[in-house]
């Protein structure tokens, strides 16, 4: 507030810098993609010492956070991290002016970012979401539970409500077997394509039956070979889970530092 | 259905973007917080909610498992398992296991028809069978 009373005297400014993440020095705003906000205003960097901040003019009386808006926040940042590294922000940061992105953001942080980008250099991330097919799933829970199997003898034919508490004995006890196969599926996936990665993030379940849901950190040049690590692994399970490869990407999951204090 | 997607097609998918679902658990709530390192230039915009997705299990999710355990059809099922399990394990142990789910088959149609005395009773017997199929892995 005091920064844009300072720099901004007279009217209300009507846009302001969103910012998409941190750079090297040098690195160029992705053409051809997006921004956040109106379609009007254009990608562009703001640099200071070794470090750039990817921002766009935001108008400011217009909300953010359509569909479109958070596509184009993880676009703008996946064609950078597909040839530089990059530090992703939260989606929605926005600062007064390029100024403040300078002053307060970049000089503020400088060397801190800085070594962060160093760390991240020749990384990329890469997701790595499954999902069991549910009567397959369902089909091995029945298999390996006689409890399950009774339960889903007393309901069968029989009318919903009456069977209420049997249902939903039978739907606690089904999401406890299929979490317990995440944790094994994920544990095992994990520990399958670890040699090749950096790091690796668990991410929480986003689907009742998610299988494995991975963020994984690995270095450039093992593109072609976690693809086939992970074909392999998707051979093994076959149907019984649907395996989905999401990247290049930048490091969401692994840019966490928070300045101390 | 499922048997389609086995051998001819690529075993993971490639999506060329990430979709809408798949941004919002990217993006949402990982990446840099912006008020970590910035306090006076932050500027309040008005940034449409949009939660990221959570799942917390409740009883509509049991009773969405269990609908769909009722609806698991056990004649497909019977045809299923012996294919599944062929894929996982040694053969020798097919032929055990499928007896063992036409058993199973056997009990349901009876506890469909039957008594809950007859079902706790059946369901103490399904025990003995289960223990058999985890002492053989």
């Amino acid at each position: 507030m005091t920064a844009q009373a300072r720099t901004r005297p007279g009217p209300a400014p009507t846009t302001a810098s969103y910012i998409y993440g941190i750079v090297p020095a040098g690195v160029r705003a992705p053409r051809g993609e997006s921004p956040v906000g109106d379609g009007n205003h254009r990608l562009a960097t703001i640099r200071h010492g070794m470090i750039a901040a990817l921002t766009s003019p935001v108008d400011l009386s217009v909300p953010i956070g359509t569909p479109d808006d958070l596509i184009a926040h993880q676009r703008v940042l996946d064609a950078v991290a597909r040839r530089a590294p990059v530090l992703p922000m939260r989606f929605g940061a926005v600062l007064a002016e390029p100024g403040a992105v300078r002053q307060e953001l970049l000089a503020g942080h400088h060397d801190e970012f800085a070594a962060a980008l160093d760390q991240m250099a020749g990384t990329v991330q890469y997701v790595v979401a499954g999902r069991y097919d549910q009567d397959v799933v369902l089909t091995e829970v029945l298999r390996e539970s006689d409890q399950a199997q009774a339960l889903a003898a007393a309901i069968r034919g029989q009318d919903e409500l009456a069977t209420r508490d049997l249902r939903i004995q039978l739907g606690e006890l089904v999401n406890a077997a299929i979490a317990s196969k995440r944790d094994a599926d994920t544990a095992a996936f994990a520990s399958a394509v670890e040699p090749l990665c950096v790091a690796i993030a668990v991410r929480a379940p986003s689907h009742e039956q998610d299988a494995v849901h991975l963020a994984l950190l690995v270095d450039r040049a093992h593109k072609e070979k976690l693809g086939r690590l992970v074909d392999q692994t998707a051979a093994t399970w076959g149907d019984r889970v649907r395996l989905r490869l999401l990247g290049p990407m930048a490091p969401y999951d692994f840019a966490t530092t928070a300045p101390p204090g | 259905m499922t048997a389609v997607q086995t051998s001819s097609s690529p075993m993971t998918d490639r999506p060329s973007s990430s979709s809408l679902a798949d941004v919002i658990d990217t993006i949402l709530d990982k990446g840099l917080v912006i008020d970590a390192y910035v306090r006076v230039s932050l500027v309040g915009i008005e940034v449409l909610t949009i939660d990221a997705r959570i799942v917390i299990a409740s009883v509509d999710t049991y009773l969405r498992f269990a609908e769909a355990v009722n609806r698991l059809d056990l004649s497909d099922q019977g045809q299923g398992l012996p294919e599944l399990i062929g894929g996982m394990q040694q053969s020798g142990a097919k032929q055990k296991t499928k007896g063992a789910l036409d058993a199973a088959g056997d009990k349901l149609a009876e506890v469909t028809g039957g008594r809950r005395e007859q079902r706790s009773r059946r369901s103490s017997g399904r025990a003995e069978a289960g223990d058999e199929e985890r002492g053989r892995r």
